[in-house]
């Protein structure tokens, strides 16, 4: 008994020299563990997106390593973006999932930013975020030439700067003249749709995703969407098409340009290409996974992957925006 | 609707459902007893896995693990002085007490009978709410928020204590909440208060380490003065304590039944948030002294004060659910990622869930009171074992403990400032403790601030001075005089017009 003892603990110390020469042949991520780091607490989007993710993404990496979600919430993920930019390993085996505002955050030098969104190397958005703003279905106005001369002014709910719900109606009051009043400061998009209920305000921008439930109840109907569009609200007209000018123009797609890579998902810089491209052929092939889009249908995801070539493109023009509108831009944003 | 009501009763008792539900009851009772980790973090981590489970199931699922997590969280607060969960802080003040007099056993009876009752009353008020709950959620606008919770604040007059002196102590750490409210983003242009340039402050500060620090740290830092064992001297614990502890909470049934439909009440309210209920619970208990000595006994280890808490947690699930299936709005953060669950099976929240899919509202009503049934049965086996540990050696105990307070902080932000954050509060919580000054207004402050600055700023926004003028508005600002009055006349010894000076 005691020999088998000693000879099974020689087994497992010896194991690691004997698992060595043969690691070369291996699978990129054979037998290791990757991270995903969420700048929230569990429970909202973006952690429910990474953890869908995480469910699907073993099966597509080579090795099919186990793939963990860990939270690293606070200051709307700019404490975890710091720790994946500055902190981590780029071993290949941490990738972050951050606030798509981040980009605008480092436009308009938030404080606190220690890291450089195109330095970052991009595994992706696997879906985008498409915001519309709705008004109650018992208000007079049906298209949104209509609020130019609402009366009274249509009372708009929000949560707070630097969220969909304050800057999409900000810039059409503020630059295609609409007729709004917001009323800032409400806990969450869902508190907003109760205060819309209850008539404390007549409508809210945001998510077309956590809107739809509303207009298909018939409380509220959509008027007007930002830039990034799914099949559903694709007839409505763009926010950008209410204003004349290139430069108002201009200054609104920089607000909607994060929502086409509405769920981020880096490594940290130098992580070797071959790991990026596994991740790239990975999270192609998740995106196309018939399970994987029925739940994420259900969890109300827009699955739409933007490969981390395009979405780096993407964030380059953003922050190569001409520095007039970037000046504009600053007036009516701030990263919150 | 009654046939559905008991339908929904076999649904929930089939077996594939009711495995379900003991999977959750299991994991939420663990939740529950270990400090920080709370039960709105364990729902987000339990949500993956009910994509492929039809809806009864999943609900039994998350319910049952989510409607126990607060009874348990009790059973730490008791034993120990550390906060199980954020919710069950209130019932350290007198729970904790008792058990250092050597009445754990009784104490714990005392709070899982009233969590019972409390869970039955929730989710009784959740099956009489349906045919009006339209009406009753959307009677509440911001004013009307912004009032109830000065209604809250009011209640920091009967949470201090008594004479004119614990009358300024308990205004001033009152404050001292409401200052403490502030630090963070504010809520309405962005602008960065009392961050001292850390990042870790910009979302304000965190419950969990604040109030794992101010109440735990304290009693360790006591435990290991005191060189004894929880219940010092104490005759070890006897089955009849428990059994006393039952009694208690039939004997004040009227209390333990008027604090569950406080907490069934800010249940329904949207964004008040459910660390609040415990300790409006816990100050209509304390208003329930009839003499001045009565009153001193408060905080000394009184049972009312672990009967009012205990059951306003328990009954805030009920109603928290109200707006969370009628409108899609959740009442509290729990509630918030439940809402997740729904539309991972299917279900849209809405008026539909009162109607075409009645059968599953009626479920989770079940889920909510057979769940607790089982815990608090469970628990009792339990209790007296649970009781001994009071009699163990402080020394052995403090390593223990101290672990669990630090990985409680730790886990609200997984950041070493978590780990600062309960230091500082363990080192207030201490000096006021030794200074006697009342630890309860300051969380009330805290927990109410950013409540009141909120809907304030909505309701002057909206509505300019007008909110003022709206009936229930009105009703409530009399409820405030109503509850200031009330803890006055109380103080006894106090002349009334010093303490109105007090108060404003």
């Amino acid at each position: 008994m005691r020999a088998f003892v000693v000879a099974v603990a020689l087994c497992l110390v010896a194991s690691p020299f004997f698992t060595g020469p043969v690691a070369g042949q291996q699978p990129l991520f054979a037998g290791k563990t990757v991270t995903i780091i969420v700048g929230y607490n569990p429970g909202g989007g973006y952690d429910l997106v990474a953890r869908l993710i995480a469910r699907y993404l073993p099966k597509y990496l080579p090795g099919n390593p186990a793939v963990v979600v860990q939270n690293m919430p606070g200051a709307n993920s700019i404490i975890a973006a710091n720790h994946v930019y500055t902190v981590a390993k780029p071993d290949g085996l941490t990738i972050g999932a951050f606030n798509r505002n981040l980009i605008l955050g480092q436009l308009v030098k938030a404080p606190g930013i220690r890291f450089d969104m195109t330095k970052f190397a991009w595994v992706g958005s696997p879906a985008s975020e498409t915001t519309v703003l709705t008004i109650r279905n018992d208000l007079p106005y049906r298209a949104a030439t209509d609020l130019l001369k609402a009366d009274p002014a249509v009372i708009v709910g929000a949560t707070g700067p630097g969220a969909s719900t304050y800057d999409f109606p900000l810039l059409l009051k503020a630059l295609a003249k609409f007729n709004l009043r917001i009323i800032s400061g409400y806990p969450s998009s869902a508190d907003i749709m109760l205060a819309v209920e209850r008539k404390e305000v007549d409508g809210r921008a945001g998510s077309y995703s956590s809107t739809k439930p509303f207009i298909d109840r018939g409380l509220v109907r959509s008027i007007v969407r930002g830039r990034a569009s799914v099949p559903d609200i694709a007839q409505l007209p763009m926010d950008e098409d209410l204003v004349p000018d290139a430069r108002s123009k201009a200054v609104m797609r920089l607000r909607s340009s994060p929502e086409i890579i509405g769920r981020p998902f880096v490594a940290p810089p130098g992580t070797p290409e071959e790991y990026i491209r596994a991740y790239w052929d990975a999270f192609t092939k998740v995106a196309q996974d018939k399970e994987f889009l029925v739940d994420a249908d259900k969890a109300g995801f827009e699955i739409n992957y933007v490969r981390g070539d395009q979405a780096l493109q993407i964030s380059r023009d953003v922050l190569g925006a001409a520095p007039d509108i970037v000046k504009v831009f600053t007036q009516f944003f701030s990263f919150n | 609707m009654l046939e559905t009501f008991l339908q929904a009763l076999l649904e929930v008792l089939r077996w594939n459902a009711s495995s379900f539900m003991l999977i959750g009851v299991v994991v939420g009772f663990w939740v529950g007893l270990l400090p920080g980790i709370g039960g709105a973090t364990t729902l987000a981590l339990m949500l993956p896995f009910v994509y492929r489970m039809a809806p009864v199931q999943a609900f039994a699922f998350l319910l049952g693990m989510h409607s126990v997590v607060s009874t348990t969280g009790e059973i730490t607060s008791i034993l120990f002085g550390i906060p199980g969960e954020a919710t069950t802080v209130a019932t350290i003040l007198d729970g904790h007490a008792m058990a250092k007099k050597g009445q754990a056993g009784r104490a714990l009876g005392a709070s899982l009978t009233s969590s019972l009752i409390g869970a039955i009353v929730g989710a009784a008020a959740l099956a009489l709410a349906i045919p009006i709950v339209r009406p009753l959620v959307l009677m509440f606008g911001s004013p009307e928020f912004f009032m109830l919770s000065i209604v809250g604040i009011a209640f920091i007059a009967s949470l201090s204590g008594r004479g004119p002196r614990g009358m300024v102590r308990g205004f001033l750490t009152g404050c001292l909440g409401l200052l403490l409210a502030a630090v963070g983003q504010d809520p309405q242009v962005g602008v960065q208060r009392y961050t001292l340039q850390q990042l870790y402050l910009w979302n304000g500060l965190d419950l969990v380490p604040v109030l794992v620090g101010f109440f735990a740290i304290p009693e360790i830092i006591d435990l290991a003065v005191r060189g004894t064992a929880i219940a010092a001297d104490a005759p070890l614990g006897r089955l009849s304590q428990v059994r006393d502890g039952v009694i208690d909470a039939f004997r004040h049934i009227w209390l333990v039944i008027r604090c569950s439909l406080i907490g069934t009440y800010i249940g329904i309210i949207p964004g008040v948030g459910g660390g609040v209920a415990q300790w409006i619970a816990y100050a209509h208990a304390v208003q329930s002294a009839k003499t001045p000595a009565e009153r001193d006994g408060f905080g000394k280890g009184d049972v009312r004060g672990v009967l009012g808490p205990g059951a306003a947690v328990n009954s805030k699930e009920g109603g928290a659910l109200i707006p969370t299936i009628a409108f899609g709005v959740p009442g509290s953060s729990a509630m918030a990622i439940l809402l997740g669950g729904f539309f991972v099976v299917g279900l849209v929240p809405g008026p539909d869930m009162l109607t075409k899919h009645l059968d599953v509202t009626m479920s989770m009503v079940w889920t909510i009171v057979v769940a607790n049934i089982i815990t608090v049965v469970a628990s009792f086996v339990f209790l007296n074992r649970l009781a001994r540990l009071t009699n163990i050696r402080g020394a052995l105990l403090i390593p223990f403990l101290a672990l669990l307070t630090f990985l409680g902080a730790y886990t609200s932000n997984n950041s070493l400032n978590d780990i600062i954050v309960a230091l500082v509060f363990g080192g207030l919580g201490y000096l006021m403790v030794r200074y006697r000054w009342p630890r309860a207004p300051l969380v009330l402050g805290l927990v109410l601030g950013e409540v009141a600055e909120r809907y304030l700023w909505i309701s002057v926004a909206r509505y300019g001075s007008a909110w003022l003028a709206r009936p229930i508005v009105v009703l409530l600002i009399l409820l405030v005089i109503g509850v200031i009055g009330s803890s006055l006349r109380q103080q006894g010894t106090l002349p009334k017009r010093q303490g109105a000076v007090g108060a404003t």
